[in-house]
């Protein structure tokens, strides 16, 4: 199938009325959980995975979908009118944001920030439809050993991107490979470190944990704190970027969507980092650097442009190779396990109706997170104004809800709050937890790889040193271990973690 | 010790050899066909190892870094109040059924942190507790646990 006659079938999928709702629904819940702080993306789709059990595979990754890339939207909205992240991708968009907000530019940030958005994703989603079924057929070649040392890849490039200390980032990815383990064995159907909990024989859910580590501990941390809102009083006028805002913008946008783009592809990358870096670049390259932070768009645009662009990158290891690239893409992941689809290298061909659905529903879904964005803004100031004592029960309220609805089971409940006080703590002492999340989706997959891989070689290791693809991607593993340790490169991510700290 | 992350490398040795001591009891299998406890025991001695890599590396480091109290600004009875609410919760969900129990969950917890007047807070624990009933047992279909009360 040609990829004109593929787009063809996509928009046949994604305008199917259905469809078109629950897209909208998605990019909807998406923008509320971006603008809301302290509720993202990913406790956003487990709490409606359950739900989307009613409905047709596609519709349900469509939905997810919007939630993910509408999230990238909401999130800038409280960066630019509160200097809050309502994610972490968008803390760069703090910076110069929040100043053009307190010069009373808050409407062409606003603008800016929504149509780089538009533009950025829109490039990233022909990136995705180009690059992705060529890419899923050189898949078709990879064995175990190619598999499994993917995998790990995956796993040390989001350690080593992670910012602070990566001995704890490479901690967290190991316990969350253990956490991974637990349950029945796939080979000898040995029940392993249940602790007594029949339930855990399945294994530890995704859903609790990712609820419990984004959803409850990060609650618990808010309501410690008490967080003040301080929504920027000023009347928001004239949204749209003028002339020289689009002049200044233009460039920013395409090289931020560029960045975003391929660093989001990277198994591990994505959306936080692509806009850090998309914000040094413009600032190195721009005639009048010491002006950032001051409010200047281009500190607005470029970083914005980036973290929506890495989202359509993002689909691209979790389509062509069914491995998740970051928490998100792992949700997404679990979300097609559980509809019965064998995500891999034949997704695409097998379930062209769902791939080509999802893709082209991100064209629509876009376009509505624009018409949305730009006249609702208000609405969703407003949101900000609630207070946090009324919202955090209502956030809590939800987490419990989704959890049990999984499988109506107060035992996973119980696993929830557990990741949650282990989150809190983790966040006290500095450990990150999307490694975890990340090895927990892997974990299964690399053990089934691993063994695989030793049954074929007879018990030599040797296996992924001798099979070049394999080879290539373990010396890239083994220079990203060394990597941390050559004194320049130490200092570049030590200022990365200072200035995601200050967030 | 020097710092927090000696204080919680410590705790990660401990887990990462605990996983590594029960991964034996799992049966490790052999090189050429691993056995249920093989990659468990790995990660088991990834995460002590790493432990230990965290914990000699803070002799090298700058002594700008101290042992902070984590815990001293903040409202942390609050945190142990909500979390105490929640357990609670949990334990008595089927005993008492979802409407109820959420009822009081939300009553309690509107008052935890500022107090709210009553009339606010009644109001408000029943608006959650019907309209999340509505929007997830009934249009979500949900099953949502009925309680002693039969709702």
């Amino acid at each position: 199938m040609d990829i004109f006659s593929s787009v063809l079938l996509g928009f046949q999928v994604a305008l199917q009325p259905m469809n078109l709702f629950f897209c909208f629904i998605g990019v909807l819940i998406g923008t509320l959980v971006g603008v809301l702080p302290g509720l993202g993306p990913v406790a956003a789709m487990s709490l409606l995975l359950p739900s989307t059990f009613h409905i047709s595979p596609v519709s349900a990754i469509i939905m997810l979908a919007g939630i993910y890339y509408g999230a990238m939207y909401g999130g800038s909205t409280t960066s630019i009118l509160v200097n809050i992240p309502g994610e972490a991708a968008s803390v760069v968009t703090c910076l110069d944001g929040y100043q053009m907000a307190r010069k009373g530019r808050a409407g062409p940030a606003l603008g800016i920030a929504a149509f780089g958005s538009f533009i950025a994703g829109t490039l990233s989603i022909v990136g995705l439809m180009f690059l992705a079924p060529p890419l899923a057929e050189g898949a078709l070649k990879f064995g175990p050993p190619e598999y499994f040392s993917l995998m790990l890849l995956g796993l040390i490039i989001l350690t080593f991107l992670a910012g602070g200390s990566m001995p704890k980032a490479l901690i967290m990815a190991a316990f969350g490979l253990f956490l991974g383990l637990i349950g029945m064995d796939i080979m000898t159907a040995t029940p392993r470190f249940n602790f007594g909990l029949y339930f855990l024989n399945d294994g530890v859910g995704l859903v609790p944990v990712v609820m419990g580590l984004f959803g409850i501990s990060e609650v618990l941390l808010n309501v410690e704190a008490v967080i003040k809102q301080d929504v920027f009083k000023t009347r928001i006028k004239g949204l749209l970027p003028n002339l020289k805002d689009w002049k200044d913008s233009a460039w920013p946008i395409i090289r931020g969507s560029v960045i975003g783009f391929f660093l989001g592809i990277l198994p591990g990358g994505g959306a936080v980092i692509s806009s850090f870096v998309s914000y040094a670049v413009e600032k190195k390259i721009s005639r009048h650097p010491e002006k950032f932070g001051t409010g200047v768009i281009e500190g607005v645009a470029g970083p914005e442009s980036a973290n929506n662009a890495a989202t359509g990158g993002a689909f691209i290891p979790l389509f062509t190779l069914g491995i998740p690239s970051n928490a998100v893409t792992a949700m997404l992941l679990g979300a097609l396990v559980i509809y019965g689809m064998q995500p891999g290298p034949m997704l695409i061909s097998q379930h062209p109706d769902l791939f080509w659905g999802a893709v082209t529903s991100m064209y629509i879904g876009n376009i509505m997170l624009l018409v949305l964005n730009l006249p609702l803004i208000g609405l969703w100031v407003k949101i900000l104004k609630i207070p946090y004592p009324v919202l955090f029960p209502l956030i809590l309220l939800f987490c419990l809800i989704g959890v049990y609805s999984l499988n109506n089971n107060t035992g996973e409940i119980g696993l929830m709050l557990f990741f949650g006080v282990l989150g809190y703590v983790m966040k006290k002492f500095n450990y990150e937890a999307a490694p975890l999340v990340l090895a927990l989706v892997l974990g299964p997959m690399m053990e089934n790889a691993l063994r695989q891989s030793l049954i074929m070689s007879n018990g030599g290791a040797g296996i992924f040193f001798t099979r070049p693809i394999s080879l290539v991607i373990m010396l890239v593993v083994m220079t990203l271990l060394v990597l941390p340790l050559i004194p320049w490169v130490k200092k570049k991510r030590e200022i990365v973690a200072e200035i995601s700290e200050d967030e | 010790m020097k710092n927090n992350d000696q204080r919680s490398s410590i705790i990660w040795l401990v887990i990462g050899l605990a996983i590594a001591v029960y991964s034996g009891k799992y049966g490790l299998g052999s090189m050429s066909s691993p056995g249920p406890g093989f990659l468990p025991l790995i990660s088991g001695l990834a995460i002590a190892g790493l432990a230990l890599v965290v914990f000699f590396q803070q002799f090298f480091k700058p002594g700008r870094e101290k042992i902070k109290d984590l815990w001293q600004h903040g409202k942390w009875p609050t945190v142990l109040m909500v979390l105490g609410a929640l357990v609670l919760y949990t334990l008595l969900l089927n005993f008492l059924g979802f409407i109820f129990d959420t009822f009081l969950l939300i009553a309690f917890l509107l008052r935890v942190t500022e107090p709210m007047s009553w009339k606010k807070v009644l109001a408000g624990a029943f608006g959650a507790a019907a309209g999340s009933y509505v929007i997830f047992e009934l249009w979500l279909q949900a099953q949502l646990p009925k309680g002693f009360l039969g709702f």
